[in-house]
């Protein structure tokens, strides 16, 4: 296994400049005429869900990937995506609580796509806790695919929840049948250049991901090849020689 | 708090939890570069 004898630093300046067109553009884009300044939580919200969606949809396709072919490669990028699809999916459910407080005058009600998201964020931390009962990479990955594919069930159920139930969370503001709901081109620019953002974020984590997963092998490679005494070989004979 | 308290208090979590994930991973990649170091 080759590991590049220095780290790659461009992920980091092209996620810095993403952000910091999309936090730009969120701060200038005009006020809502119900919810006021308010709306640009929805900048970050909007895209941290959307990139929870696209993270465990990859973790579906890396899975299915290594169910169908044997190669440790898309275990690898399906564990990655989980782990940030974790991420951004607490980062979601954070920031639409900071939203509803204000908004509906609460930080948390068990509507249906409040609680599935919620669900869907345990059901992934149950998938990276089950990558660390084992050091065998074979029974781990197969073990991790099995949940990957099964959990991707949930994405478009959470998608859906909004339109399927009569829920309080608003109904989708980008993808829908009738074109998106926000009017205005200047928030509508914002909310899709954050979604870009967001979206170079999630790859700029990935690459840096797969490199962390690729020297986590490498270690525990190194470690393993060292001969270390067992415990019969570290005990000594006593010296009793001179003494007598 | 008024609402550019609650959007400082939004983009604060999200810049800086992300700031935060980012710098996690680049501390696990020099930890496990080290490691390897030592070893080899």
């Amino acid at each position: 296994m080759k590991v590049r004898a220095r780290s790659r630093r461009w992920p980091w300046v092209v996620m810095g400049l993403s952000l910091a067109v999309a936090f730009t553009l969120s701060m200038v884009s005009p006020a809502d005429s119900v919810q006021g300044d308010l709306v640009r939580i929805m900048y970050v919200h909007v895209p941290a869900a959307w990139l929870a969606y696209t993270a465990f949809f990859v973790t579906f396709v890396g899975s299915l990937a290594y169910l169908l072919t044997k190669n440790l490669r898309w275990d690898r990028v399906a564990a990655a995506s989980a782990e940030i699809g974790v991420y951004f999916t607490g980062l979601a459910l954070a920031l639409g609580m900071i939203w509803a407080k204000p908004t509906w005058g609460v930080w948390w009600t068990w509507d249906a796509r409040l609680t599935l998201t919620f669900i869907m964020f345990f059901v992934y931390l149950g998938y990276l806790a089950l990558r660390r009962t084992t050091d065998d990479p074979i029974a781990r990955a197969s073990r991790a695919a099995v949940l990957g594919v099964l959990g991707a069930i949930q994405i478009p159920i959470v998608h859906f929840s909004v339109v399927w139930w009569r829920t309080l969370h608003q109904p989708p503001s980008l993808i829908r049948p009738d074109g998106p709901a926000i009017q205005d081109p200047l928030m509508l620019t914002a909310l899709i250049v954050g979604v870009v953002a967001f979206t170079i974020v999630y790859a700029a984590l990935m690459v840096k991901r797969i490199e962390l997963i690729h020297l986590e092998e490498r270690r525990l490679a190194v470690e393993r090849s060292i001969e270390r005494p067992v415990a019969g070989e570290a005990v000594t004979v006593p010296q009793l020689g001179g003494a007598l | 708090m008024s609402d550019w308290g609650w959007v400082a208090f939004a983009y604060g979590v999200a810049y800086g939890s992300l700031g935060l994930y980012a710098a996690s991973i680049v501390v696990r990649i020099r930890n496990n570069r080290r490691s390897i170091g030592d070893y080899e």
